[in-house]
């Protein structure tokens, strides 16, 4: 599968609320929750097969469209810092970039 | 030195151009040299920086880096919107006073938009808070 598809494997969470002296620094995995989403999805294709010929869509172009939107929020960054805390969240691909 | 400028200070040095012939020609070629607009591989981000000063909530910083990439997607996204759909989209742009038609927007073209983007920045600064958003 090229790289480029996938959806973003893991995620960075670096929280320090003020007054703490060492933040909370977090790595997620989201493969696994990819892998737990799967089966999920592979259930409810048929439904959504019905679907696209009731609501007439492309499911496959659909699905396509969705997963290119989740593997490409790969390298997103949000930092947030204010009096009360710091916040830090990237999400990474592959190459943890 | 590229051969086609020594080919021009040849001609000049034989005396079969002027100096001011030879002049434009030198600034043709240099023209033509001129590095090709970059593509969208060479914009990666779009950056938003936020700098807020609010009187309650105290100073808050915001820094978010969005994957230009996910402009791409969301194109393709687009794409999959029922026709009738998109109709009603145009529709309300026009009603806001912006006449785009969403049909036109393709991945195709996409990159023409990103390269304008490319150049872009914006600056809010008011007294409560900065804005910045730019490409990189």
């Amino acid at each position: 599968m090229k790289p480029e598809i996938l959806p973003p494997l893991s995620a960075s969470l670096h929280v320090k609320p003020a007054g703490w002296r060492f933040g909370l620094r977090l790595w997620l995995p989201l493969f696994l929750l990819w892998l737990i989403l799967l089966p999920l999805l592979l259930l409810a294709l048929p439904l959504l097969f019905v679907g696209s010929l009731i609501f007439r869509f492309n499911l496959w172009r659909s699905l396509r469209a969705a997963n290119g939107v989740l593997a490409a929020t790969r390298g997103t960054q949000v930092e947030v810092n204010n009096r009360e805390s710091r916040v830090f969240i990237k999400l990474h691909g592959k190459d943890m970039s | 030195m590229n051969d086609n400028r020594r080919q021009v200070l040849d001609m000049l040095a034989e005396g079969k151009i002027n100096s001011a012939e030879a002049e434009r020609l030198i600034a043709a070629l240099e023209r033509g040299a001129a590095p090709a607009p970059r593509d969208m591989g060479d914009v990666k981000y779009l950056r938003v920086l936020v700098d807020a000063n609010d009187e309650a909530e105290g100073p808050t910083k915001v820094n978010v880096r969005v994957p230009m990439q996910l402009l791409r997607a969301g194109v393709r996204l687009a794409g999959v919107i029922h026709d009738r759909a998109r109709d009603q989209v145009n529709e309300a742009l026009r009603k806001e006073g912006i006449p785009f038609d969403i049909n036109k927007l393709t991945p195709d073209n996409l990159g023409d938009l990103v390269e304008q983007l490319r150049d872009l920045t914006v600056d809010v600064d008011n007294e409560r808070a900065k804005v910045r958003v730019f490409c990189e």
